[in-house]
């Protein structure tokens, strides 16, 4: 933002604090009104702002400067005034008082030079106060003196205007003519308005934005149908009890909005500023748009949203880029240059048809013991935290997010940011880096997505935006309910009381969907699949599983079931037995032979089921696993035997893209050789074989021996050429047939997932309001 | 109703003739008869009497030439005072700002003269500043305690009065042989300039006077209130100062030369604005020292003239004629005369 104003943390008040903490904002083309009782210090942060009073702590900014840094001659010229201050102005002709408005342009002995007095003239011309010119500014009437009052604050050329109770003792041709000069002001002008009013529906009329004070704090900011609550004003202003009926209609009546006067700004406005953009109240750090979207809990499907949504901002020609400040999975994801982020916006960037890199998801916490955290900063590892531990570190785990953030809106027209969990877990708050406190750094605007399938949605999403502050309120642009099963026209109700009672926009309601895709939300549901069906895979769900998305590709096939069995009760008769990675492969070991997992998996290998170890599941189906650094846990742990094989865990972590070809394959996948392979390794350790060993991946990457199978390839079957063979040829063995015609690349595949996301999310969501919050009104389009 | 150019021209061209044949009357007329072909021949390098030479040259010259200066310093002084306090009537005088220089001057005068030493021109100016400063100074503390014009004009008149009962009190005490002297300075006297004082008196006006034009920017923006000025980018502080160092110092200058005269600086501003119909800075400088000097040059014609040989003190003479303005600027402003400050 270059121009404006803007508060940080900002406290008033004259001997004493009477306002703390006001965080607000006005920019270009807006009109900010502020609202509430007598004496709760409008007129003091008004004050205060324009620099009469002396701030009490905190920060303003005029446009991007600090103004306790710029001098009192450029203030004057981003800054004028119209306070309700008696004007002296003895002897003074109008055309005089508008000329002060020159003052900081003129020379040492304040000559107005031609342009001066043209542009005294415009103003004076522009507020109708010509004819006054060289009538004494003394006798001329109050509406008069407002409107040339506003013509001298005109002829400043301010960026901000700052405006105090302009329409008080003005009758209603006066009120409304003076309205109309300041709205057209702004739009016309791109003035950033802020005015302080006493008339409630003159504020919610004329204002962008609402900031409401009292009690000492700024309680409410946000447009005027969310401040102007019934509820909300009664409590404001101390007349919960009070019959309003002598005042006549109050602001929250309905018919009071709907009343001719507004119809008529509207459409006079339309047609006064064809042509003008609808100016978003957030702009997005750097050059880049930005949207965040947060959720009220976890798993609402907030990385499916933001992942639709870029699809359909790249589908609509934008490019995009997909972000979350930090993310808490084991799930990671290796870039091409090695390095680790997040699965979730791995997809996002596939959506966006861009390459992941580490900057979309700058810190990746990896849980590996019970009470500590891998962290991995910008993809790569800086150490195992405890939770107190990392959030000493907070700030400069700030600096390296916001850097990222920097990197990616450098080249993107629009950022797409993921929050994590709730954004109101009041006891976390202050330490908050991936929500509101992400959001008002970057200044995205939000949209709040809430979970019907889980029930309790209006507790979800009222109870959320009550526990936001004012400030953080305001961002929220819109409000999504995700995962709506049956018929949407029966939530109408709903969405009427979410917005009433919510104050924001429900902009959109978004069916359950039945879409298959790698995010962190649908593994709980992988997880749950039990029921086994014709052809059925069992992975061994080891406690610390890591890289889930090896065997999403199997989901492709119809009568294939892909369970994850924690049991050796629940292994059943499984086609395919395949042991994934671990972030902690030595320990996982000991547990499954402990529960007897490693049992029940040997006695299906000796009746010649076939065995899948991928990474850490191909190292436990060797002979032992070694520790001599202390890599894990330390010691050595003899492994399953299925392969004789011996892996040394090391210091150095293994990181890389690679494609390699099968190049021998024993048992039931004999046939196989020579078939392409691509994936990725990322593990710490080597594996080497004892004896002469069928090599499986080229490359020393995997070894097979009968139906066992080890590679350390992630996305192994990812390819349709792996993985329909393998599938059709151990089904084969087991005198099955499966049908295989629809599968394709698992690449191509989630390419077709997305898009039918993106066509979903653009059934059931208002995406020109979205644009509009994120200020991209009629842009491109 | 004229206004704007045509009307400060006319004021200009009708005081500037007033005060230009003001001076050739106070040259002219006098208790000495010289009349007006040997003056002019002065002028053009005849010498026909030694003796109405020196009238003219060492006494009538000066006198007029002080009284033009000292008016116009007075208004001046008058004119920024009323800016610093929002066009009340205020002046030098009334806020006790002459009588804490004459005190200051009358106790230097004194200090020096009991030690057989005649008080330097400097140190005259200097200890009479350094009184209309603590005068002033302390008018200001009190205007911020009450913000009631009325209140403030009464304690600068006690102010006034404290200074002048100490400065006869000073006086009555002091050796007989000064006494003449000093009593005649006290009551406010052009008489006895000489060129010598008339230096350093113009060297003191002529930087207040570029001072003032180099403030006069930020004294129009000045006139839309505090609030209003600093909003576009006025350095109140500074003006605030400027104002009070240079009105004190032009207060200062008079007192220590003529000692207090009264009423100038209070009305004559006043009536040069009724005149030209406006408070810009940039014309009412110029205009408020053209009319104290014409008003000066007219009451000391007046105060040496009228009981001639004896003089009058001279702010007998601007009391008669002024004080009736200042009621009727009273009366008048009273009607739309609202609170000062809001």
């Amino acid at each position: 933002m270059s121009k404006g104003i803007r508060t940080e943390k900002l406290n008033i008040g004259y001997k004493s604090d009477l306002i703390t903490g006001i965080c607000m904002k006005v920019i270009p083309g807006s009109i900010v009104t502020l609202i509430g009782p007598n004496g709760c210090g409008k007129t003091t942060l008004l004050k205060t702002l324009t620099g009469e009073l002396k701030d009490r702590g905190g920060l303003v900014y005029l446009g991007d400067d600090d103004r306790s840094w710029l001098k009192a001659s450029e203030i004057a010229k981003r800054v004028s005034l119209v306070m309700t201050y008696r004007v002296r102005g003895e002897l003074m002709t109008c055309r005089e008082v508008v000329e002060t408005g020159r003052y900081p342009y003129t020379g040492m002995l304040g000559i107005l030079s031609e342009e001066d007095r043209r542009k005294v003239k415009e103003a004076m011309e522009w507020t109708g106060t010509k004819e006054l010119s060289d009538r004494l500014f003394d006798e001329i009437s109050d509406g008069q003196k407002q409107r040339v009052l506003l013509a001298r604050a005109i002829c400043q050329e301010p960026e901000i205007l700052v405006l105090d109770e302009v329409t008080s003792y003005l009758d209603i041709r006066h009120k409304a003519d003076i309205l109309w000069k300041i709205r057209k002001l702004a739009k016309e002008r791109n003035t950033a308005v802020l005015m302080s009013v006493h008339e409630l529906e003159i504020a919610r009329n004329i204002s962008d934005t609402v900031i409401a004070l009292g009690e000492g704090k700024v309680q409410r900011i946000g447009t005027a149908q969310e401040v102007f609550e019934e509820s909300f004003i009664r409590k404001l202003y101390h007349i919960e009890g009070t019959d309003t009926e002598i005042l006549g209609q109050m602001p929250w009546d309905e018919t009071a909005a709907a009343g001719m006067e507004t119809e008529e700004i509207a459409k006079e406005t339309a047609e006064e500023n064809e042509g003008f953009t609808h100016s978003s109240k957030f702009h997005g750090r750097g050059k880049a748009a930005a949207i965040m979207i947060q959720g009220t809990m976890s798993n609402v499907g907030k990385s499916v949203i933001a992942a639709g949504l870029c699809r359909i901002f790249s589908d609509d020609g934008y490019k995009v880029a997909p972000f979350k400040s930090q993310n808490m999975a084991l799930n990671s994801y290796i870039t091409e240059e090695g390095l680790e982020m997040g699965r979730a916006q791995v997809m996002q960037a596939e959506c966006a048809r861009i390459r992941p890199c580490a900057a979309m998801n700058p810190i990746l916490l990896k849980p590996t013991k019970d009470t500590k955290s891998q962290v991995i900063v910008g993809g790569k590892p800086v150490g195992n935290m405890s939770a107190a531990e990392y959030y000493s570190h907070k700030k400069e785990f700030t600096e390296d997010i916001l850097s990222a953030y920097d990197s990616l809106a450098e080249s993107a027209d629009i950022i797409v940011i993921e929050g994590a969990g709730s954004p109101v877990e009041m006891n976390l708050k202050k330490d908050d880096i991936v929500n509101m406190s992400l959001a008002e750094m970057v200044d995205a605007p939000v949209l709040l997505a809430g979970d019907i399938d889980r029930g309790g949605v209006f507790a979800q999403i009222l109870g959320t935006l009550d526990l936001l502050e004012p400030d953080e309120r305001s961002r929220i642009g819109g409000v999504i309910v995700n995962k709506f099963r049956g018929d949407a026209k029966l939530f109408e109700d709903g969405i009427r009381i979410l917005e009433d009672r919510g104050g924001v926009r429900v902009i959109g309601v978004v069916p359950y969907m039945n879409i298959k895709l790698d995010d962190e939300d649908s593994l709980s549901e992988r997880l749950g699949q039990s029921v086994a069906e014709d052809f059925d895979i069992a992975v061994i769900k080891l406690p610390r599983l890591s890289n889930f998305t090896d065997f999403n590709v199997f989901e492709q096939l119809e009568r294939v079931s892909v369970r994850y069995v924690s049991e050796p009760s629940g292994l059943e008769d499984p086609d395919m037995i395949i042991i994934p990675g671990s972030k902690n492969t030595i320990a996982d070991l000991k547990h499954i032979k402990e529960n007897g997992l490693a049992g029940a998996v040997l006695e299906k290998a000796s009746s010649g089921t076939c065995v899948f170890g991928i990474c850490g599941g191909f190292q436990m189906l060797g002979r032992l696993i070694e520790d001599p650094d202390g890599t894990e846990c330390g010691g050595a742990e003899e492994g399953l035997g299925l392969l004789p094989v011996e892996t040394v865990l090391e210091k150095e972590k293994v990181r890389t893209n690679i494609t390699c070809s099968i190049s021998g394959a024993t048992g039931i996948l004999c046939g196989m050789e020579n078939t392409e392979v691509s994936g990725y390794e990322i593990h710490m350790g080597r594996t080497r074989p004892c004896t002469e060993l069928t090599e499986f991946t080229s490359g020393g990457t995997g070894y097979c021996r009968g139906n066992v199978y080890g590679t350390y390839i992630h996305g192994f079957f990812d390819r349709r050429d792996i993985f329909v063979p393998v599938v059709e040829k151990i089904a084969v063995s087991r005198g099955k047939t499966i049908n295989v015609a629809e599968a394709t690349d698992q690449a191509e595949y989630k390419d077709r997932q997305y898009d039918l996301l993106a066509k979903c999310l653009r059934e059931n969501l208002d995406m020109d309001r979205i644009y509009e919050i994120m200020g991209l009104g009629n842009d491109k389009r | 109703m004229m206004t704007g150019k045509k009307r400060y021209i006319l004021y200009f061209v009708l005081a500037g003739a007033l005060a230009a044949a003001l001076v050739w009357l106070n040259i002219l007329l006098g208790s000495s008869d010289v009349k007006a072909f040997e003056i002019l021949g002065m002028m053009t390098g005849k010498n026909p009497d030694a003796m109405h030479e020196s009238i003219i040259f060492n006494i009538r010259l000066p006198r007029t030439v002080a009284a033009f200066l000292l008016g116009g310093a007075l208004a001046l002084s008058g004119y920024m005072l009323q800016t610093f306090f929002a066009n009340p009537i205020v002046g030098p005088f009334v806020l006790g700002i002459s009588s804490g220089a004459k005190l200051a001057v009358a106790l230097a005068m004194i200090f020096f003269l009991s030690r057989g030493m005649s008080i330097g021109l400097n140190m005259m100016v200097l200890s009479a500043f350094a009184g209309a400063v603590a005068a002033m100074l302390f008018v200001l503390a009190i205007s911020m305690k009450v913000r009631n014009m009325s209140i403030l004009v009464v304690c600068g008149i006690m102010t006034g009065y404290i200074c002048s009962a100490v400065t006869d009190l000073v006086v009555t005490f002091a050796d007989d042989s000064n006494i003449v002297n000093l009593h005649n300075w006290s009551m406010g006297s052009l008489s006895g300039i000489n060129w010598d004082e008339l230096k350093v008196m113009a060297v003191i006006i002529t930087a207040s006077l570029l001072l003032t034009v180099f403030i006069s920017k930020p004294m129009s923006a000045y006139r839309m209130g505090e609030a209003y000025a600093r909003s576009v980018g006025v350095n109140i502080v500074m003006l605030r100062v400027m104002l009070i160092i240079i009105s004190s110092l032009l207060a200062a200058c008079v007192t220590a030369f003529a000692g207090p005269v009264a009423f100038v600086g209070i009305a004559v501003p006043h009536l040069v604005r009724m005149c030209i119909g406006t408070d810009e800075a940039h014309v009412m400088i110029p205009a408020s020292f053209l009319g104290g000097s014409a008003v000066t040059l007219f009451c000391d014609l007046i105060a040496r003239s009228l009981f001639a040989p004896v003089e009058v003190s001279i702010s007998s003479v601007t009391a008669v004629f002024l004080v009736p303005v200042i009621i009727y600027l009273m009366i008048t402003r009273n009607s739309r005369q609202r609170e000062d400050r809001s």
